[in-house]
């Protein structure tokens, strides 16, 4: 079921992306030059094959917010400070601290909590298993992100935390330089030890999920585009037990601000879920969040 | 756990080394100029499915930087100086590329 009250958050975010597309289109004073583009972040929350080019050096601010549960008020987040090299025309790097931040209140089952801390390390690596070529439009990238966390990324509480993100990134150019298709594949698994600190040692869970986006080009410099998750959340490292799942939808933006500037958007909203511990749920508030978004600014050097 | 952990990224880092190319095969050379902010020749041309070495030669004073998303390669070129650019094997096509410092500065590789 679509709930009313989510769908038209993500009705207004979409009005909100135009807009700032159209601002941005009113600054392009370029003739409509559509060069090449790298894939990577124009998709929003879907990652593009995109690795950067060889010899290209990036440092980025990427902020992912999560909105509401099932009562109270809260608000999370997560920020990369990311550095980014390709060293080779096959592999990308990246790695960087976190900073997250909580505000809870009245939130059943979790601790209220109004906090900035330094949340953890993460790194990433990125394999081009399959080049996008004159004759190919599709493009292939497999990813390994590690993170570890000092702090739980749902309640903010103090934890160690470790988790393994793995995806497939995957695009397909529909119309040369114009129009293009996304999706990932994800399974990510974590552990947090002791996270109620009742001595239980490592708990384990996973999370698996596919995506699929679009994304357009209206002027040279800025892409808009669309994307739907599907999120399924487990006990236990291998999927062992099912607890729930997710759908989200939302608009997408990216923007080129000028040759070595850009800037992507993201806004997810849960439009349906279910949780095994609430039976009849039409969203799952447990695991995810009702909201979610994605801000991105990167400097290329 | 951690050691787990350790073990499946040293794993993928191992897989992601062996996949790169061994680069065993002659490369290809290829040479273009750039002269009063223009790619001379602008068009060039270079043999399918072998590696490419080309060679940019920057005659103006200020820096360029030539750039392809398509080749996935940037590289700064001081005045006056040239760089070399390793390319991987291509498949026959067009690949687009430009100076990312003078972005009316564009040229094109033709792999036959």
């Amino acid at each position: 079921m679509l709930h009313i009250r989510d769908a038209r958050a993500a009705v207004f975010a979409t009005p909100l992306f135009i807009a700032v597309a159209f601002v941005a289109h009113a600054q392009d004073n370029n003739s409509a030059v559509y060069r090449d583009v790298e894939t990577k972040y124009i998709f929003g929350f879907t990652e593009g094959s995109g690795i950067g080019l060889e010899g290209e050096k990036e440092f980025s601010w990427e902020s992912v917010a999560r909105f509401g549960k099932a009562d109270g008020r809260y608000w999370a987040s997560e920020t990369k400070l990311e550095y980014e090299f390709t060293p080779n025309q096959y592999v990308q790097f990246e790695f960087g601290p976190l900073v997250s931040t909580h505000n809870i209140k009245n939130v059943t089952d979790l601790d209220n909590r109004n906090q900035v801390a330094f949340g953890g390390f993460f790194g990433e690596i990125r394999y081009l298993l399959l080049d996008r070529g004159p004759s190919s439009p599709l493009a292939i990238t497999l990813s390994a992100e590690p993170e570890w966390r000092r702090s739980d990324e749902t309640s903010g509480q103090h934890v160690t935390n470790f988790e393994l993100e793995l995806k497939v990134n995957a695009d397909l150019e529909l119309i040369q330089n114009r129009l293009y298709l996304g999706a990932n594949l994800l399974y990510e698994p974590e552990a947090t030890h002791d996270p109620d600190h009742i001595g239980a040692g490592w708990e384990k869970e996973s999370t698996g999920g596919v995506s699929g986006a679009i994304s357009y080009r209206i002027t040279p410099p800025v892409f808009v585009g669309a994307e739907v998750w599907y999120l399924r959340h487990y006990d236990g490292i291998w999927f062992n037990t099912y607890t729930g799942d997710a759908v989200y939808v939302g608009p997408t933006i990216y923007v080129q601000l000028n040759p070595k500037v850009f800037m992507t958007a993201a806004w997810n909203t849960q439009v349906v879920g279910h949780d095994v511990d609430v039976p009849g749920s039409t969203l799952n508030l447990a695991e995810f969040s009702r909201q979610r978004g994605k801000l991105k600014l990167a400097v290329e050097f | 756990m951690i050691s787990n952990i350790a073990k499946k990224v040293f794993a993928v880092l191992l897989f992601a080394v062996a996949c790169l190319p061994a680069n065993a095969q002659q490369a290809a050379s290829v040479t273009i100029s750039v002269k009063n902010h223009r790619f001379q020749p602008a068009e060039i041309q270079a043999p399918a499915k072998v590696p490419i070495e080309l060679r940019v030669k920057n005659l103006d004073l200020t820096p360029m930087e030539f750039e392809s998303v398509r080749l996935r390669v940037e590289k700064v070129v001081p005045g006056n100086s040239e760089g070399i650019i390793r390319l991987r094997p291509l498949e026959p096509g067009r690949y687009n590329f430009f100076d990312d410092f003078h972005q009316e500065t564009t040229g094109v590789l033709v792999v036959r």
